[in-house]
């Protein structure tokens, strides 16, 4: 019996299945079954809180740009010929971006409740938003795309590097968003500091002027902000048919590609860490 | 004795987790040792118990047990089991309606989303919701809640169930019946590790018990001894506080 005992073969704490995932598993079937339902439930949840529901996914990048348009074609009167497809152009990227990041930080640390009662892994948290605005994303993209068509603009060959762009964009998010949600519950003022660095990368990124008014000299220096040069991109497409710049687009892809490994590996070392930081907090 | 009944499924070798206190600080705390020296092994298909005051470290055990948080000195094995805390109304949201909440906490407690959904109908009959089920949980009293909680965590099954004080939920009938299925599953085959201060439903429902006080084992052994020494104990300590008091 001893030796029965002895001979028994001890797997690894990671090797230990538990609830959803367990440790050492990267792509656990359940682990997508709660991300796309927790997505729907959120969604759901969020639509049901309001009057008018799902409307508010379109009426409130309306709102904001309406408000901008007012600011910066009337006050500023920076207004003129295509000025309005610019801007919204630009801020529609802008808000999947800022929305992104400022929602990443807390995630884990919203949380805190879930994660002391069951196992989940916390890659969950920030999956889950990411998809939640990627999705508000997708319906003002399509107003957005509409909005273009009906103005005059017409699809040309290089809409088809659209998805290109976007799909960088949304590597650049989840990159820097799951940075965010790895070490905010660590250092819970970062996520004070991130709004007011957002507030500061929205106006060095092109949103409301054009690159083209950057003189040549700080080009570079300009283009070192990846949404800087996602949003030129973006510009250039949809309202001039040109193509992106393939040399920066990869780059930030690469480079987003990078940092999205290592704070997944990150999340994941930290695992059975956040349970306990989130609940001293 | 079988060789199946003697393997084991979690090993703890005196097992010691602290808390430490957050964020930057001037002058740091020093670590919070909830568990100091713990040390058993669950075997499998047995219910083992968890005895021990308030404070004694049992819950936090409990969420080391379900892999929730890690120890930080000693050895604790999970031999390759699922462990889940048996914990009602997990993840629950207001606005969502009630299949769409247990759907949610199905997930959440480990099933996939096709096993709840093929579940459904258990679930619907065994909470009594009826109709209630597509209304929005915002709708429901506290007692419907409860039922419904019940009814979806019944129908996870991992390999070791842990069960922290809850048997019976929500009103008078429901308790009863909720404590009757519970009874039920803990005398089954299933393995399970039951936490309570209350010796009397631990001799009643386990084989074996753990007494635990201030983060250290004090005694491993078959129920009747150990609830006895953790009795003669706390008779003990009674009288020397009254001894104290009188002083």
């Amino acid at each position: 019996m001893r030796d029965f005992l002895r001979s028994e073969i001890v797997l690894p704490m990671q090797m230990s299945h538990r609830g959803i995932g367990g440790g050492g598993r990267w792509i656990d079937p359940r682990m997508i079954d709660l991300v796309l339902y927790k997505t729907y439930a959120d969604l759901r949840a969020e639509a049901a809180k309001t009057y008018v529901n799902y409307l508010w996914w379109v009426l409130d990048p309306i709102l904001s740009m309406l408000v901008f348009y007012v600011v910066f074609g009337f006050i500023f009167h920076r207004g003129g010929e295509g000025y309005v497809p610019f801007l919204l152009t630009g801020l529609v990227a802008w808000t999947w971006y800022n929305q992104t990041l400022s929602h990443a930080g807390s995630t884990i640390l919203n949380g805190k409740g879930l994660i002391n009662q069951v196992y989940v892994p916390k890659l969950v948290f920030p999956l889950v938003t990411f998809l939640t605005d990627l999705t508000k994303f997708a319906v003002v993209l399509c107003v957005l795309l509409l909005f273009l068509l009906i103005s005059g603009y017409s699809p040309s060959a290089s809409w088809l590097a659209l998805p290109l762009v976007l799909l960088t964009q949304l590597l650049l998010c989840m990159a820097l968003g799951l940075v965010l949600a790895a070490i905010v519950p660590y250092l819970p003022d970062l996520k004070l500091l991130v709004g007011h660095l957002l507030h500061l990368q929205f106006f060095l990124s092109g949103v409301f002027y054009s690159a083209n008014d950057i003189p040549e000299p700080y080009r570079f220096w300009f283009f070192l902000n990846p949404m800087a040069s996602l949003i030129h991109d973006y510009h250039v497409i949809l309202l001039k048919g040109g193509w992106p710049h393939w040399g920066r687009l990869t780059v930030i892809a690469l480079l987003s590609l990078l940092v999205l490994t290592l704070a997944t590996i990150l999340i994941q070392r930290l695992d059975q860490v956040y349970p306990r930081l989130v609940r001293q907090a | 004795m079988n060789a199946d009944r003697m393997q084991p499924l979690l090993s703890l070798d005196q097992v010691g987790l602290a808390f430490r206190s957050g964020g930057l600080s001037l002058r740091p705390q020093p670590p919070f040792w909830v568990l100091k020296d713990v040390s058993f092994t669950l075997h499998h298909g047995e219910t083992l118990g968890v005895i021990g005051r308030n404070a004694a470290g049992k819950s936090t055990l409990m969420r080391l047990l379900a892999g929730i948080i890690k120890h930080d000195r000693g050895n604790f094995v999970n031999h390759g089991y699922t462990a889940a805390l048996l914990s009602l109304q997990t993840g629950f949201v207001p606005y969502l309606t009630g299949r769409q909440n247990a759907i949610l906490s199905g997930i959440l407690l480990g099933l996939r989303r096709r096993e709840v959904e093929a579940q459904m109908q258990a679930i619907i009959e065994f909470s009594e919701l009826g109709d209630f089920i597509d209304a929005p949980l915002s709708t429901y009293s506290s007692g419907m809640r409860a039922r419904l909680g019940f009814a979806v965590a019944y129908q996870v099954e991992p390999d070791i169930l842990l069960i922290d004080e809850m048997l019976g939920v929500g009103d008078e009938s429901f308790r009863t019946k909720s404590t009757e299925a519970m009874h039920a599953r803990i005398r089954s085959d299933k393995t399970i590790v039951l936490v309570s201060h209350n010796a009397g439903t631990i001799r009643e429902l386990c084989d074996r018990a753990v007494w635990i006080e201030e983060g250290v084992t004090r005694a491993v052994g078959p129920v009747d001894e150990v609830t006895a020494t953790y009795r003669d104990e706390l008779a003990r300590r009674r009288k020397q506080t009254r001894s104290v008091r009188s002083r």
